[in-house]
């Protein structure tokens, strides 16, 4: 891993595209400022690691039982409304 | 008040093929059958799907008319493929982002189509919706992103119970 120490106000530049600017420390938590292109998806890790994790269960490995969902779906559809 | 969007159902392949003129492309895969697919079905997500690299041009099938799921099967990875569907129709009191789908893609909001993908369990007694990361389509382009809502009270396996 690259360590950079870097003071509020400075800057690091990641390829072509993309800073990271250090905006401010306070306590234990630092505020970034991030400008890059509309095609880098900036997100915090945590909220990647959960849409990830529900991409790869939404991914098809059977389409035997999403016909059945149609189905379940009239039926639950028409007593809920 | 809500703006007017594009429903699924306009995006699908079969409404589309009926505006096609151009060209189409073969879908070839085992899981989701093959298909000719008019080029004006394609769609491209970019950024694509979080986790997903490599996957861009998908396209979204009918295969139940009728019904609110539909299938969207990538044409760079013919094995990779999602159910999805308008979470307006399935979630009661969802408010859809559509404007901030236009401000993100830099449209018209009455070009925007917005989609969640489903999790089907084997047993189906409830399905699951990602509303927090819902997949947006400017149809005019054609180009669309999994567009992350950074919004706590978004449920990325929002439950729907079909029992």
């Amino acid at each position: 891993m690259l360590v950079l120490t870097r003071k509020v106000g400075e800057q690091v530049r990641i390829g072509d595209g993309v800073t990271v600017r250090v905006l401010g420390v306070r306590g234990g938590q630092v505020s970034l400022g991030f400008i890059a292109p509309k095609d880098v998806r900036l997100l915090r890790e945590e909220v990647s690691v959960a849409i990830e994790r529900e991409n790869r269960k939404a991914a098809l490995d059977d389409v035997d039982h999403v016909g059945r969902l149609a189905s379940l779906w009239k039926e639950y559809g028409s007593t809920k409304k | 008040m809500e703006a007017r969007r594009s429903s699924l159902a306009e995006s699908c392949d079969v409404e589309l093929a009926k505006a096609a003129d151009a060209g189409t492309v073969r879908l070839e895969s085992r899981r989701f059958g093959s298909a000719e697919v008019p080029l004006s079905a394609v769609f491209t997500l970019d950024p694509g799907l979080v986790g997903f690299p490599g996957a861009h041009r998908f396209v979204l099938l009918d295969r139940d008319a009728g019904s609110p799921f539909k299938w969207m099967v990538c044409l760079d990875q013919p094995e990779l493929g999602f159910v999805v569907t308008d979470p307006v129709e399935c979630v009661p009191g969802y408010v859809c982002p559509t404007e901030r789908a236009a401000a993100v893609l830099s449209c018209e909001a009455e070009d925007v189509a917005l989609f969640v993908l489903v999790t089907i369990p084997k047993e189906p007694k409830e399905i699951f919706l990602n509303l927090l990361a819902p997949i947006a389509v400017d149809l005019r382009s054609a180009r669309g992103l999994q567009m992350v809502l950074e919004d706590g009270s978004l449920d990325p396996a929002h439950r729907v119970p079909l029992a």
